[in-house]
């Protein structure tokens, strides 16, 4: 799939991440009304990491791969339970079997995340004005069939797309900027992804940040750390 | 991107606000359909979804409020020009309401999105002789499962329709009472 | 042209059959291990499995537990060894369609399923594509990055499962090659043979769908999705039932097939007749209703495709097809509903009422109940 037919393909989320600032948000911007802090020993459970790693080919065909997905899925697994650590969280396991029965809530709050990504993170011109400049996304009470199965009350969504260019891509990218004479930039690979934190007695988004840049590299431990760090940026503590 | 997105709106990204905000109390959607609003909504300006304006109150993704106004005789009930295979759903006039339930069905399921009707009943809508349509849709782009309602009239061989969709957990519950009553406001214009 | 004469002379080895090189007698592999996730092998088969996770969680795959381990068992009989690493997903999308994937994930369309006739031609189709699971086509196929791509697609990686957009993007990037397909014809026969199915069975698929896809004005066979991956060639038919000659006898477990499928045979036909494809359906079900004449439900559906169609002489079709649904007995509910609507059409309304009565009497809980009501009510007047 080429990079031109997926923006086509109206993948709003990509699109409008790269037309966004990428700057820090101030931390208003990505927690809800009312959210300062997790509590202490709140019981936190991280959801299967929904990961995928490309490569562009010279030609400029997407190209899924698998090993570096796979380590990239260790790195950032690692880099998350680590995080829980320092923010003094109890983690809760969910395996992949497990996480069969909750695919509607899972692929509900993809939309939801999808929706937040561009209404709230996006470009200014797509801020729905009923939702005054705030998060404010529930995804209601049928969230607690996590919380009951699991004993959690909060739950982690991670969602990373990434993609990196080959040698022949790269080759390809400086012969365009060399010839355009600078006018053209084309993209090397594009990170982009969302982490979002649900209080799982009332649905609520309580925390969301929203990735993109052209810039990071999942595919080596201590890259992929970095990675984390500004998916989880103004994670809130706990108190 | 995990799914292909391509039965969803395309947003139009040129030039001017994408969103607009509906206020509450009277509007009037395109020249004869007059409805009352509550509560303020979200119009987006798309392209892929005329001949119907847009609404949403969660976002695209989520819930999609869309609105059809003096739909003519052989004019398609979704954009036209794109792929010249796709089969395409033009209304006409001398249309019964099983009739205009099935393209309806037809123009939600052209994505191979699953399509199941609930509840199919006359209703009066914009002061005429009606119909209401309840379904559940299951979404082939991403795999969320949709509830639905519409309401429909034709006047002077014009349609008239409002159609709501959301997530069956949760959403739909949260905004179809202002639905209801936007559809029991409504008026068509002689 | 050395097979061909070779399948001709009649090879008396009986179900060992020459491979892709003459001469060479297929023999079933050992099973495949799971490769080395950082070779080109291993990232196609992480990548199959989390698109089998997809798949495994899809609203879309069909769930019965009993129709999915009557088609499961008909796949292992057919992998024979290869048993364990076979596992089936039934997936509800009215189209003609199976496909394995490298880790063993086999998917079969519901389309499918209501085109067959019995499960000795399912099984020529499954055990094709067990074929190409066996001679690993798929993997000699996907080191060109191009199919990679494509072919990840089509698994749902970047779609649901039974992702029908990307035909385009299929037969251009992914067709299996000649050699490939007939590979795997001849493989799958000799699967068939060993789990006694009549291979026999076997050409009369491929034709079947050809015969539904020309009928449309236009038809590209190249667009329909198990076309667009395995190319039709003009021999295969010949091929297949030349092979099928030298081995003759098996069952085709009519019987079996049709009572395990007759609970969902109504939804099936129902999906096939919303797909809004005229030409195709109608092919399709007078194919159907020349095998099987007793079935009110297929006399039903291509009723309501005639309606649907409204041509010239469509809806006299239409009527003359829901009134053998009704003699046959047994009918849907819903074919009154259809007759009604013609006849209301057709200002009857003496008969228009009579079968909207009917309808609604049959089908107390209809969900369009209060429109048929509405239309009865107003037909009283």
């Amino acid at each position: 799939m080429r990079i031109e037919s997926l923006l086509r393909a109206g993948c709003a989320l990509l699109l409008a991440s790269l037309l966004a600032p990428g700057a820090a948000w101030p931390q208003t911007r990505n927690r809800a009304e009312g959210f300062d802090a997790l509590p202490k020993n709140a019981r936190l459970v991280v959801m299967p990491i929904d990961i995928e790693l490309f490569s562009i080919s010279g030609g400029g065909v997407l190209e899924p791969k698998a090993d570096w997905t796979d380590a990239a899925s260790k790195h950032l697994k690692a880099a998350l339970d680590a995080k829980e650590k320092s923010l003094d969280v109890t983690a809760v396991e969910l395996s992949e079997k497990d996480a069969d029965e909750f695919d509607e809530i899972n692929a509900l709050h993809g939309a939801i995340a999808r929706s937040i990504a561009l209404h709230h993170f996006g470009p200014s011109m797509y801020r729905l004005p009923t939702k005054d400049g705030k998060l404010d996304w529930s995804m209601g009470e049928p969230v607690r069939a996590i919380r009951d199965r699991t004993g959690a009350d909060y739950a982690l969504f991670t969602w990373i797309r990434d993609s990196y260019a080959s040698t022949e891509r790269q080759i390809a990218n400086v012969a365009i900027a060399i010839l355009s004479l600078g006018r053209v930039i084309p993209l090397g690979g594009v990170q982009s992804g969302y982490a979002s934190l649900v209080d799982l007695t009332t649905g609520r988004v309580l925390w969301f940040n929203a990735l993109a840049r052209i810039s990071g590299d999942l595919r080596e431990a201590g890259k992929a750390g970095e990675t984390l760090d500004k998916l989880l940026e103004n994670f809130p503590d706990s108190k | 991107m995990k799914r292909a997105l391509l039965a969803l709106p395309i947003l139009l990204l040129a030039g001017c606000a994408a969103v607009t905000k509906i206020a509450p109390g009277e509007t009037t959607v395109g020249e004869r359909l007059v409805v009352k609003l509550d509560g303020a909504w979200n119009q987006i300006n798309v392209q892929n979804m005329r001949p119907a304006q847009l609404w949403t109150m969660e976002g695209i993704y989520v819930d999609q409020f869309r609105l059809y106004s003096g739909i003519k005789d052989g004019q398609a009930i979704h954009p036209t020009g794109g792929n010249a295979s796709q089969k395409s759903f033009n209304f006409r006039s001398n249309m019964q309401p099983d009739e205009i339930a099935g393209l309806f069905e037809g123009m939600l399921t052209r994505d191979g999105s699953r399509f199941t009707l609930a509840r199919l009943e006359p209703v009066a809508f914009g002061g005429l002789p009606g119909f209401r349509l309840e379904y559940a849709l299951i979404r082939k782009a991403d795999n969320v499962q949709l509830s639905g309602v519409g309401y429909f009239a034709v006047s002077r061989g014009e349609l008239f329709a409002i159609l709501y969709m959301a997530p069956r957990l949760a959403f739909f519950q949260r905004h179809v009472g202002q639905v209801e009553q936007i559809a029991r406001s409504a008026q068509v214009k002689e | 042209m050395k097979r061909r004469e070779f399948l001709a002379a009649g090879c008396a080895c009986g179900t060992l059959l020459a491979g892709a090189a003459a001469g060479a007698e297929w023999q079933m592999p050992a099973r495949l291990a799971r490769p080395e996730l950082a070779t080109e092998e291993g990232g196609l088969w992480a990548m199959m499995d989390r698109a089998e996770v997809q798949l495994r969680r899809s609203p879309f795959t069909l769930r019965d537990p009993k129709l999915h381990d009557y088609v499961q068992d008909i796949a292992c009989r057919l992998g024979a060894a290869h048993c364990p690493d076979i596992r089936v997903y039934l997936v509800q999308t009215p189209l003609f369609n199976a496909n394995m994937a490298p880790n063993g994930m086999m998917q079969v369309w519901t389309g499918l399923m209501l085109r067959v006739d019995n499960e000795a031609q399912l099984a020529a189709v499954i055990g094709h594509e067990i074929g190409h699971y066996l001679a690993r086509h798929t993997l000699e196929h996907l080191r060109d990055v191009k199919s990679r791509s494509a072919f990840g697609q089509f698994l749902g990686l970047f779609g649901a499962a039974g992702a029908v957009g990307q035909l385009a993007l299929l037969a251009s990037a992914f067709a299996y090659s000649r050699d490939q397909e007939r590979e795997a014809d001849q493989i799958g026969v000799v699967l068939m043979r060993g789990a006694g199915y009549d291979p026999a069975e076997a050409g009369k698929v491929w034709d079947n769908l050809l015969l539904e896809i020309q009928a449309k004005p236009g038809g590209d066979p190249s667009r329909n999705p198990m076309f667009a991956t395995h190319p039709s060639e003009e021999e295969r038919r010949e091929t297949l039932l030349r092979v099928a000659a030298t081995a003759p006898g098996g069952v085709n477990n009519e019987d079996a097939w049709q009572q395990q499928t007759a609970p969902f045979r109504r939804q099936w036909l129902k999906d096939e007749v919303k797909r809004g494809q005229h030409e195709e359906s109608l092919a399709l079900l007078t194919r159907l209703i020349v095998h099987s004449p007793t079935r009110p439900e297929y006399f039903y559906a291509r009723g309501e495709v005639y309606r649907s169609r409204a041509g010239d002489k469509d809806l006299d079709s239409a009527l003359a097809d829901y009134q053998s649904a009704i003699g046959l007995g047994g009918e849907p509910p819903e074919t009154h509903r259809g007759l009604g609507l013609i006849q209301r059409q057709r200002m009857h309304a003496a008969e228009a009422k009579e079968s909207f009565r009917r309808y609604l009497d049959a089908m107390p809980d209809a969900p369009d109940g209060p429109l048929i009501k509405s239309y009865l009510e107003l037909l009283a007047q």
